[in-house]
């Protein structure tokens, strides 16, 4: 026996979950776009999105977010620093890749000086995702050695029943408990077995390319140029990514009053690393892409001991010269280590 | 923090003395702050640039920081006035390990814009002179004009515990200038400092610094003796904003000083 969640008592969750003081986040298309936004009904959700084209990284590291605020005065300088917003919230249908990404990048966030913007609202998220019953021709979870079921980053895990009136509940955390607490009595008990999962063919040996990326001579290997050369620098790969992390800090305002934010920045920007004495460690794109890929599987991993990619395949599938880390790493997975 | 004193040092460069406005950030900077760290500097509506402390760990009731106006900052920064506040973060990053060159001689070889990193050293080890050998420094400019700390050169060259070096590039020299001229590192080869219980510490613009580090090899130095300082730009200080990074190092938390031997693990092509 196995707890269920049926769609049709989604709108009692919702509004369950609303009284309580949560607010509801989940998979929702706008026009041409999808992403991760606030609902009011489950009517909003939209289950049918295989993978939204913003991932859940900009509820957590919000694309721009103010740190202080200044008044200038005669003598004096006035600030405030912002807090980290007390908002509960419940994502609901993160997708397991979206989810494995929060806590790829929690060590990042948490080593040294502990980031409580990120870290409240980690606190004060929970995560229920939903397996994947489809795959596109992008998704690489299975290369990253996740699944279309993984529970890393979750509090919730859903199963689709294999009927498509509901999900199979597994509870994975005190946090995610919690939550379905509020709606026990909406769920239900059921032997329905859960939808197969989607299948995702693995797209490269993940061990061969990072034995790659580790022999110090293929750093000035050729194969950067040729695998970079159609890359424009947009960025855009970077800002999609759920567990890219670079950010800037901006002031906005004039001399008098304003505001310091974080704003996110991105690696595969020519000024990301340009000294003032015009020096520039990455001057060129090759070793731009380079630098994204070494971090993402050789950097990151040698000190955090975890990948910093979760397979969701945003890079390639929304890059606009049709690059990504999908071919870079088949390319390496091709050569000698 | 307040500027309580400014001084140009050298066309477009100029040092800021300042003074905490705050008691408990006096106590956290007095408490915290070695030779080799970082802080960032900044004004309200234009950002924060990233200096080395300039003054030593010797002296810790203010700071004084060094730079070239170049930027959007560090015009503003320039512009400013004695007794205008200005925003402070830090210190941040790693050290001059100092107390373990007692004992032995030190050979300081610095660039430019880079002599206020080292300056920063040079005067924590000669305000405990007698904890250190022979001192030598040799410090380098693209014209006579472009040294920095000209008041302190003077006083270097006429200590008799402190051996001097000047020189500036090729085409660089005064009339009047009585120093050597040629590049650092062909310099610091002439110069040729004996490796023997003898510590380097350099710092100075990346083409500099790589010529230096091969100059040290030939002259005998191993690199867990050569000490230098890699100030990469930065943002967050913290380990977070990822530009600093070169290769697995993220040179805001592990660096910025770092021993030949380290420097020499990393990507050549990224530094």
């Amino acid at each position: 026996m196995t707890r269920i969640l049926l769609s049709d008592k989604l709108d009692n969750c919702v509004a369950r979950w609303r009284k309580a003081g949560l607010t509801v986040i989940g998979p929702v298309k706008k026009e041409t776009s999808s992403s991760y936004a606030a609902v009011e009904k489950a009517a909003d959700f939209d289950f049918g999105i295989v993978l939204p084209d913003c991932s859940i990284k900009g509820l957590f590291f919000p694309q721009t977010e103010p740190m202080t605020g200044y008044t200038i005065k005669k003598q004096d300088i006035v600030t405030n620093d912002f807090a980290p917003p007390a908002e509960k919230r419940i994502i609901f249908g993160a997708r397991p890749c979206d989810a494995s990404g929060l806590a790829i990048d929690d060590p990042l966030f948490g080593w040294d000086y502990k980031d409580d913007f990120w870290f409240q609202r980690r606190n004060e998220t929970v995560i229920v995702t939903i397996a994947c019953t489809k795959a596109d021709n992008f998704c690489m979870c299975t290369s990253l050695k996740l699944a279309p079921d993984s529970t890393k980053g979750s509090d919730v895990l859903l199963r689709p029943l294999q009927n498509n009136k509901g999900w199979l509940v597994e509870e994975l955390t005190d946090r995610g408990r919690e939550a379905f607490k509020e709606i026990a009595d909406l769920l239900q008990d059921g032997s329905e077995q859960a939808a197969p999962l989607a299948v995702v063919p693995e797209k490269f040996n993940l061990d061969a390319c990072v034995a790659w990326l580790k022999n110090p001579e293929n750093f000035d290997s050729t194969f950067w140029k040729e695998i970079s050369m159609r890359c424009i620098g947009c960025g855009s790969c970077t800002f999609l990514c759920p567990t890219c992390h670079c950010f800037d800090f901006q002031d906005e305002g004039d001399t008098y009053s304003g505001i310091r934010r974080k704003n996110w920045d991105s690696c595969s920007f020519s000024l990301f690393t340009m000294h003032t004495s015009g020096h520039n460690p990455r001057s060129t794109q090759s070793a731009r892409w380079r630098q994204r890929i070494m971090h993402k599987f050789n950097y990151f991993p040698g000190k955090f001991s975890v990948n910093s990619c979760s397979g969701c395949g945003r890079c390639t599938r929304q890059c606009p010269v049709d690059m990504g880390i999908t071919e870079t790493l088949q390319a390496i997975s091709t050569l000698k280590p | 923090m307040k500027i309580v004193d400014r001084r140009d040092e050298a066309p477009g460069v100029r040092t800021l003395k300042l003074e905490f406005q705050n008691p408990a950030d006096h106590e956290h900077f007095k408490q915290t702050f070695r030779t080799g760290m970082f802080g960032l500097y900044g004004v309200y509506g234009e950002g924060e640039s990233t200096f080395c402390v300039a003054s030593p760990e010797t002296r810790k009731d203010y700071i004084e920081c060094t730079f070239r106006q170049s930027g959007r900052v560090t015009s503003v920064l320039a512009s400013a006035d004695i007794g205008d506040l200005i925003t402070y973060r830090g210190p941040y990053g790693n050290r001059f390990p100092i107390e373990n060159f007692y004992g032995k001689n030190l050979i300081f070889v610095s660039g430019g814009i880079a002599l206020p990193p080292t300056r920063s050293v040079i005067w924590s080890c000669l305000d405990q002179r007698e904890k250190f050998g022979k001192v030598t420094i040799v410090y380098g400019a693209r014209t006579v004009a472009d040294l920095v700390y000209k008041h302190e050169l003077e006083e270097w060259e006429k200590r008799d515990d402190v051996d001097l070096v000047l020189t500036v590039d090729p085409g660089g020299e005064s009339p009047d200038w009585k120093h050597r001229v040629g590049f650092v590192p062909t310099v610091l080869e002439q110069a040729a400092p004996s490796p023997d219980n003898c510590i380097a510490v350099i710092c100075g613009p990346p083409i500099m610094i790589k010529f230096t580090l091969i100059s040290l090899k030939k002259l005998g130095f191993d690199e867990t003796n050569v000490y230098t300082t890699l100030e990469n730009r930065m943002k967050c200080g913290v380990g977070k904003c990822g530009r600093c990074n070169v290769g697995s190092v993220y040179v805001c938390k592990e660096g910025p000083v770092f021993t030949a031997a380290e420097v020499s693990r990393m990507p050549q092509a990224d530094l």
